[in-house]
């Protein structure tokens, strides 16, 4: 198949690195420009298989040289749509790493090229060699693609130029990344990476949820788990939509199930109070419920200082962590601030009160317009009174969801907090005190399973 | 492909032991990687070569920029473009330092990612040596994760000896995947040898070769000279040859 090229082409060659010692030729990379772009076309458009080449071929380099590279292909057939170019363009780093004597690294405008001495000994001398061979291997492992043909730059003003027109394709190609939501995918991926001190711990990621590392996005679980599906990451059917607005699925549900040892049945993706997701301890930020004023606050880990509640980050984040649906606390990834379905279940930000100013600022673009200066920092309020002075004074929205009569408060908060559902975490002192802290409810732990509670009004006041 | 790595107490002269190995399999035409794991360690300062930046500083851009990448970014990619253009490239072998530990957050992902590429990497040569402390971190969190013989050296002291037994439990405790373990006395002297060769014995220490003091190599280490440029003639390289035949590299 392959006898028209001076090269092997095959996967074992994949992760062949070419040392200085080795190299003839480098194209791209750190030290020069270049990119890879994949373009869809119309099928008339196309001469199929055709290579055109704009700059000096390798049979003019010397040794040791240096040259810039754009490789640009574009592709026709039936099934072909813009949505593909990026899918198909990922395939180019994988595909030239399958001939031998060819380095290939990173992607995009980041590429990075070597070939070998050896190669080139045994008779490649063109890059249109190197652009048959890839073209050949889109055509033969990407069927839908039905033309292809490439063009090559290796003259720098014409490189910079082409790079200059792609930039707006990449910016424009991210932007329907980032649209791409829950509802447009079948499938979530999930981590046990934290599985090791966490062991109940079901890690959901989805385009609306980073992973609570904040290391892992939806395009992250996929790239892990396409490489080792047996892996830390891997995929997860959605299944049937159960709750669009908390985020509840079936096939979650019973990942949920597996991962858990049967620990947890249920998990909303996007709820703070009912069934939340788990929290495993590496969570970037952990969001506490404060009950006198129905709002949530969240600290991160670079807040040494105490939140509001009393608390500081590591206090919470020790009795948050474990892998645990833990009532009133949530950990979170710092990018899922920017999902449009940040904790919607729950009024989304017009449930938040408070945040540390460093990680305001760092999202400050993302909140939504109509709340972000009603959201507090520890500039505008250090505790529960200075804070709800300023909830009222910004007219937060949660200050309208006051109901001022003091005796009929705690029936909405009850309302809020679906306790029942909800184990709570084993017995711990310090939670406890926690309780009491942020409730004022004394030293009380109340756990109810499959219960059925109906109360017509609790008045619960604070000792005098 | 084979990966050594080479650990001790400090002071001992694990890294002019490393460095004088990676000397004498470089001129057996043998392509090496040479891995600095010693946050403490200067074994680019011992081969004389200048390195300005470490996977750890790589791995840093990647918790820092994750955010800011495009989000489909293959972000293996990157790191693995990222460490490639850090390591330094020397006639006969590869220099990458492994710098600067973890900061706060959660490394559970990049390390991950991490793990693969030097895995992906250490394929592509002959031998790995890996410079790295007692406490041998980088083996111990798998992100260097297969290694066939772990030389520990020590020096003229009954204390070194019993760190080379410390980290014999500790590669125990650790669960580590390391095929065989040797001990190298260094900096040995007429009057010691006997009784150290001893105590190796006594403790169930495989001796993999007696380094004698060497004059020359107090001499470069004085002057600040890189010991790659050690003469074939010095007593401790004609050693060094000696522990290549024994551990067949």
């Amino acid at each position: 198949m392959t006898d028209e090229f001076p090269f092997e082409i095959s996967p074992m060659f994949e992760g062949e690195r070419v040392r200085k010692d080795d190299m003839y030729l480098e194209l791209a990379g750190p030290k020069s420009k270049g990119f890879e772009l994949v373009r869809a076309s119309e099928m008339d458009e196309i001469e199929d298989g055709k290579f055109t080449l704009i700059g000096p071929d390798i049979s003019d380099a010397n040794e040791g040289d240096r040259l810039p590279l754009a490789m640009i292909y574009r592709i026709a057939g039936e099934l072909v749509e813009t949505d593909l170019e990026a899918i198909v363009e990922r395939r180019n780093h994988d595909f030239q790493n399958y001939i031998q004597g060819l380095m290939h690294l990173n992607q995009r405008y980041d590429v990075w090229l070597r070939i070998n001495k050896d190669a080139i000994t045994k008779g490649l001398n063109s890059f249109e060699q190197i652009a048959r061979a890839t073209m050949m291997l889109f055509k033969n492992e990407m069927s839908f693609i039905e033309k292809i043909e490439a063009t090559y730059i290796t003259d720098m003003d014409k490189v910079q130029e082409a790079l200059d027109e792609a930039m707006s394709v990449y910016a424009a190609r991210d932007e329907r990344t980032r649209n791409l939501h829950d509802e447009d995918v079948d499938v979530f991926y999930g981590c046990t990476l934290c599985q090791s001190f966490a062991p109940t711990s079901v890690c959901v990621i989805t385009p609306d949820r980073i992973a609570l590392c904040g290391a892992i996005n939806w395009f992250d679980g996929r790239a892990a788990a396409k490489v080792d599906p047996e892996g830390p990451q891997f995929a997860i059917e959605k299944g049937e939509c159960l709750d669009e607005i908390g985020g509840e699925y079936t096939g979650v549900n019973e990942k949920a199930v597996a991962l858990s040892g049967g620990e947890y049945q249920r998990i909303k993706i996007h709820s703070f109070f009912e069934f939340p997701h788990t929290s495993c301890g590496c969570f970037e930020v952990v969001g506490f419920y404060i009950p006198e004023l129905d709002g949530i606050g969240w600290v991160d880990r670079d807040y040494a200082e105490m939140a509001p509640n009393g608390l500081p980050f590591s206090t919470m984040a020790g009795q948050t962590g474990g892998g645990k649906q833990v009532m009133g606390f949530l950990g979170v990834g710092i990018n899922y601030f920017r999902s449009p379905k940040f904790i919607q279940s729950d009024g989304g930000w017009d449930r938040v009160v408070w945040m540390p100013k460093n990680l305001k600022d760092k999202i400050m673009n993302d909140i939504p317009e109509d709340i972000v200066d009603k959201v507090a920092t520890e500039e505008d309020a250090k505790d529960l009174d200075t804070l709800k002075a300023f909830l009222i004074d910004k007219g937060h929205p949660i200050v309208e969801k006051w109901v001022p009569e003091e005796e009929e408060e705690p029936e909405m908060e009850a309302a809020s907090v679906p306790m029942p559902t909800m184990s709570m975490p084993a017995f711990d002192p310090a939670m406890m005190q926690n309780m009491a802290a942020m409730g004022g409810g004394g030293g009380i732990k109340v756990t109810l399973k499959n219960a059925k509670v109906t109360i017509d009004r609790i008045v619960l006041s604070s000792k005098k | 492909m084979k990966v050594v790595a080479i650990t001790g107490k400090g002071g001992t002269g694990k890294t002019a032991v490393a460095a004088m190995l990676i000397r004498k399999l470089v001129s057996k035409d043998k392509t090496i990687l040479a891995i600095d794991a010693d946050p403490d360690s200067n074994l680019p300062e011992v081969l004389g070569d200048e390195v300005e930046q470490t996977v750890g500083d790589q791995r840093e851009f990647l918790m820092t920029q994750r955010d800011n990448l495009p989000p489909d970014t293959d972000k293996s990619r990157v790191l693995e473009s990222k460490i490639y253009s850090v390591l330094s490239e020397q006639t006969g072998y590869d220099l990458l330092v492994m710098g600067r530990p973890e900061g706060k957050g959660c490394y559970c992902f990049a390390n991950n990612l991490l793990r693969g590429i030097m895995d992906r990497i250490i394929k592509n040569y002959d031998l790995t040596i890996v410079d790295t402390a007692a406490g041998m971190e980088h083996l111990s969190r798998g992100i260097i994760q297969d290694v066939n013989e772990l030389i520990v050296v020590t020096d003229g002291s009954k204390r070194g000896l019993h760190t080379a037994q410390r980290i014999r439990e500790l590669v125990n405790e650790l669960d580590l995947n390391i095929e065989k373990m040797h001990v190298v006395l260094n900096k040995v002297t007429p009057q010691n040898s006997e009784r150290l060769q001893e105590y190796a014995g006594e403790l169930g220490l495989d001796l993999a070769g007696v380094i004698p003091f060497d004059e020359t190599i107090a001499q470069f280490d004085l002057e600040g000279r890189p010991l790659k440029e050690l003469p074939s003639t010095s007593p401790a390289i004609i050693e060094i040859e000696n522990i290549i035949i024994q551990l067949g590299l």
